[in-house]
């Protein structure tokens, strides 16, 4: 089991009790009740994957939800200064690395503070506020009185404007109505300054305490109680809710109207809100940064190949055969009404010409993405592109295991637990030169007792993918002998290639379920565990009821007693 | 040493000029004084990854000396060290008992003593934390992490079990992100060394502990409305907010043993390499990983800089994270390392080069500290070093016959010497790293997992 463990999720932790129950699930197949969590909290290691029993508990009520105090993530960091302060320069990827936790970086339990994390909220702040107040123009945007100041002619004096420009910085900031003592201890820190440096300097001052301020950082939410005695989060709250999840960023003005108008109250106002947003481009930027992260594209321009068997794999094919994803998924999400299944069995693709050489298809010219159809003989959907078979894999050679893992794992939530440490121990990764084919090469853990229980499910999912070599090309054979890509797969049944298995994958249950938790651990900071099955019936429900529609899902997530109300206060 | 004093004593002696702002009293504190013997001062961790070649598939251990305590042959491995031996304290076979297996388990293991717990990460804190309240908590920084080639692989430059050791010794048990960018580095620990900024650096620093104050108070507020992991997490951020305000009224004078070092070009090598994948996805690396060799010798120049400057007591080098996937091309190796550990098949040539490599570049580091006099004695005489890695043989994962090293002579650390621990029934790694804590002055019995303590290791002094 060579790579396994370190390749796709991470697998590795486990408490000796988890590792023997995930071992027997093992055996058995694959548990057929979709229990698995997601791919990426059992690839944290942590104990909470392997919910066995996920039948909601009695009494999935009101009041039941979970709402961590959340942090803005980097992504949304970028996003926010950009649209509060004109700043496109992402200076949040200056910020420490966030826990992995559910995959996304994004879960509250785990956005712990380090001093290297404070200490570069305060240099990415000071950068940030000098490029905000560098010039007249700049500051005039934060306040037409301020470039006034700056260019000698002022038409109010410097405190007036202050006051002006701070009231509406941090109401946008904050994301909500701000009270006056606020903007005053803003404004008297300001006047410090001023004291003995420009105005400029210490309107850039206000905007550095701003941007490190808990009340931009994290996203409070106090609520208040309705009519109907429910908490819910109050009409600002609310939009920020809405703006972060399906934009990463700060509401905008009708958002911000709709809160101060009472109608983010009740869910169809919610709704409504949802689904004028993802008309806006940057909801697609957001499906982006979740596919980044569910789906092992991130790296393609960097695979490491060797040049000489290898010869067509340049990282520029690597950056189109990640485009030819997101396209895809963009594409069938918010353009064709496209569904999880659908996506996954795909009949076409998106490619330039560059692309199509590299895959061998005829017929298509230039540098844009236009529409093709594949060859249902050797691809289809997105689990076949050339790049998703080939990010998984980190050197030159195939490794069924890895690939068996990650589509366990992150499309089906099934974890793939570690061996115990004595099997690893007696089991020697195979040579490349041992045998002509991954497939031989690799048998030895369906054969071997003490890893046969996992292997069982894992490998043969690999190798029916074996058809695609470790650049994600087609190839009939491996070292001239034959790819035989026909298996058995517990849970699946027989499947006769990878254009079958991408088939009975989009298919499963499990899938469904499976994406529709990733889409609400990513959607709610959480990582929704054997704790959650309240929640998690309700989404799974939701995504079917909207017959798996992918956007669809995305404005039910909106919806759910999670995402409408705050937990009763105890 | 010298004598330190605020930041605020010097820039207004470097600069000469009367400076209107309320904190200008001296606020000098007295150097702790050394004697061979007393306890250890500094303590530095260096991690390089996938062990070494424990057993090269015919049965030779191409790490382990041969010979004994005292008159020994270094292995072809770490015959590069061979100038440094004298101050060499070479641990072999001990094990990770305590850890659950693996590159993670490993990772977790063998700064903390502990197996995973629920959220991958170990389920204490790691000794140089621990060491770090002993000796470092009233430094500018009270510990220093740094990565050279980190994120790579999987993990995508996220803080995961497989690249953070670091554990915080707090409530909540929290993993800490080494810093990358060497620029970023220098700047931080150096940039207000230089008495010719000192009018704008002061005002910098005026204007930036008034922020500070604004976002304390604004935290404070925050955290006396939560409760339970939200408030935890609240105030874990005002702790640190108010650490940063306490380091930025300390930094150190320039001195003979204490100057910034020479700043070099690294325009070439991106320390993001690796990281930030969801945001672009196409970083060529192949300059980063080239620049690999200058950028870890200016990052251990710094290292040293900022123990011999007394800016922090407590370092940790990591080379890379367990997932060793980048190349060396300066060794001619085209493939990563992972590759030659077991992804393309174990490698063992390959590998010996990696880890040859690595004794050199540790030789280097030990040199340096070494030169620093700090009056009769020098920095690395005071400081305690360890060598270590999450796993003892790349190709099985096996955690036996872990290749570990101290160096130093802080505590008493006695070097010139190797011993074998391969026969004794204890052969748990806790007990070395209880052992180290005792040249700290830290006498408690058990650190890591207790099931897996004994008693500490004598043969250290």
């Amino acid at each position: 089991m060579p790579s396994l463990h370190t390749s796709v999720g991470n697998v590795g932790t486990h408490t000796a009790v988890v590792a023997v129950w995930l071992m027997s699930s093992c055996y058995v197949g694959l548990p057929q009740d979709g229990s698995g969590v997601d791919g990426n909290s059992g690839a944290d290691g942590g104990s909470s994957t392997s919910a066995d029993d996920t039948s909601p508990p009695e009494g999935c009520v009101a009041g039941r939800s979970s709402a961590p105090l959340r942090r803005l993530t980097r992504f949304e960091y970028n996003n926010v200064v950009r649209d509060l302060l004109g700043d496109d320069t992402s200076p949040g990827n200056s910020l420490p690395s966030e826990i992995s936790g559910n995959g996304f970086g994004n879960d509250a339990e785990t956005q712990t503070v380090s001093s290297l994390l404070v200490e570069q909220y305060a240099t990415v702040s000071e950068g940030i506020a000098k490029r905000a107040t560098e010039s007249r123009d700049k500051l005039g945007a934060l306040a037409a009185c301020a470039a006034e100041i700056e260019a000698g002619t002022p038409t109010a004096d410097e405190e007036t404007c202050a006051r002006e420009l701070v009231t509406r910085l941090i109401t946008r900031a904050f994301r909500r109505p701000v009270a006056d003592a606020e903007v005053d201890e803003l404004l008297s820190l300001r006047a410090a300054i001023r004291e003995s440096s420009t105005f400029a300097t210490s309107i850039a001052t206000v905007i550095e305490a701003v941007l490190q301020s808990s009340d931009f950082l994290y996203r409070v939410e106090v609520g208040e109680v309705g009519e109907d005695g429910r908490r819910r989060p109050t009409g600002h709250e609310m939009a920020t809710r809405l703006s972060l999840f399906l934009w990463g960023s700060i509401p905008d003005d009708d958002l911000l109207a709709a809160a101060e108008a009472g109608d983010l109250v009740a869910a169809d106002g919610v709704r409504a809100q949802a689904e004028r947003m993802l008309q806006d481009p940057r909801a697609r930027v957001v499906a982006r940064h979740f596919f980044d992260n569910l789906l092992p594209i991130g790296s393609l321009a960097t695979l490491e190949r060797d040049a000489t068997r290898y010869p067509l794999y340049t990282p520029q094919i690597g950056r189109l055969m990640r485009e030819e994803t997101q396209t895809l998924l963009e594409r069938e999400i918010f353009e064709n009404g496209g569904t999880w299944p659908g996506v996954l069995t795909a009949e076409h693709t998106y490619m330039n010409a560059e692309l199509a050489a590299y895959y061998g298809v005829t017929g298509v010219e230039g540098e844009a993405f236009q529409r093709v159809d594949v060859d249902t003989t050797q691809r289809l959907g997105m689990l076949t592109h050339a790049g998703v078979v080939a990010g998984t894999i980190h050197s030159n050679e195939t490794n069924p295991v890895v690939r068996g893992a990650f589509l366990l794992e992150k499309i089906m939530c099934q974890p793939t637990p570690p061996p115990t440490p004595d099997v690893f121990d007696q089991v020697d990764p195979p040579n490349p030169d041992s045998a002509p084919t991954a497939r031989e090469r690799f048998s030895q853990h369906s054969e071997d007792p003490k890893c046969a229980g996992c292997h069982a499910v894992m490998d043969p999912i690999g190798f029916a993918l074996e058809n695609y070599d470790a650049v994600g090309r087609w190839r009939d054979h491996e070292n001239d002998v034959l790819s035989n890509t026909k298996v058995t797969i517990p849970g699946l049944g027989d499947v006769s290639g990878p254009v079958e298995l991408a088939r009975k994958v989009a298919q499963d249950p499990r899938t469904h379920a499976c994406f529709a938790v990733n889409w609400a651990n990513f959607a709610y900071g959480r990582t929704l565990g054997a704790d959650d099955a309240c929640v998690r019936q309700d989404i799974e429900e939701a995504f079917a009821a909207a017959d798996h529609d992918v956007a669809q899902l995305l404005i039910e997530l909106t919806q759910t007693e999670d995402f409408l109300f705050l937990p009763e206060e105890s | 040493m010298a004598r330190r004093i605020s930041r605020r004593t010097l820039l207004r002696g470097a600069g000469g000029v009367a400076i209107a702002l309320p904190w200008l009293e001296i606020m000098g504190q007295p150097a702790r004084a050394w004697a061979g013997g007393t306890t250890a001062q500094r303590f530095v961790t260096m991690y390089t990854p996938g062990g070494s070649v424990i057993n090269d598939g015919s049965g030779n251990n191409r790490w382990r000396p041969s010979g004994t305590e005292t008159d020994f042959t270094l292995s072809s491995i770490l015959m590069p060290l061979e100038p440094m031996r004298h101050k060499l304290l070479i641990y072999d076979g001990l094990s990770l008992l305590s850890s659950n297996g693996h590159h993670n388990g490993g990772m977790q293991s063998w700064l903390s003593g502990w197996g995973q717990g629920s959220d991958g990460f170990g389920r204490g804190p790691s000794i140089d934390q621990v060491i770090a309240g002993l000796i470092s908590a009233d430094k500018p920084m009270r510990s220093l992490q740094v990565a050279v080639r980190w994120g790579t692989g999987r993990t995508h430059g996220l803080v995961h079990p497989l690249n953070s050791p670091n554990l915080e010794d707090a409530e909540g048990n929290n993993p800490i992100p080494p810093r990358l960018d060497p620029q970023a580095i220098f700047a931080s620990l150096f940039s207000t060394l230089d008495p010719s900024t000192a009018p704008d650096a002061l005002a910098r620093v005026a204007r930036k502990k008034s922020v500070l104050d604004y976002v304390d108070r604004g935290l404070n507020g925050l955290s006396s409305r939560l409760s339970g992991g939200d408030k935890q997490r609240v105030d874990q951020h005002l702790t640190k907010v108010r650490e940063l305000e306490q380091a930025l009224d300390e930094m150190p004078p320039i001195s003979e043993v204490c100057y910034a070092p020479e700043l070099i070009d690294t325009s070439d090598y991106n320390p993001d390499t690796g990281l930030n994948s969801n945001l672009a996805g196409d970083i060529l690396d192949l300059d980063t990983d080239a620049s690999i060799p200058k950028v870890g010798k200016f990052m251990m120049d710094m290292l040293v800089m900022a123990l011999a400057c007394d800016i922090t007591g407590v370092a940790s080098f990591q080379w890379t994270d367990t997932e060793a996937k980048h190349t060396f091309p300066w060794l001619d190796l085209p493939n990563h390392h992972h590759y030659y550990q077991h992804d393309g098949g174990f490698a063992p040539d390959q590998l010996e080069k990696i880890y040859t490599w690595y004794a050199g570049q540790h030789e280097y580091f030990l040199q340096q500290l070494d030169a620093i006099d700090l009056g009769g004695h020098s920095l690395l005489d005071e400081t305690v070093v360890l060598f270590g890695s999450e796993v003892a043989q790349p190709s099985n994962h096996n955690q036996e016959n872990m290749p570990f090293m101290l160096a130093g002579g802080g505590g008493g650390l006695r070097g010139g010497r190797f011993l074998r621990h391969a026969d004794l029934a204890d052969r748990s790694h806790n007990n070395l790293l209880l052992a180290i804590l005792r040249l700290f002055g830290d006498e408690r019995e058990t650190f890591g997992n207790p099931e897996f303590c004994s008693a500490p290791f004598s043969d250290l002094t």
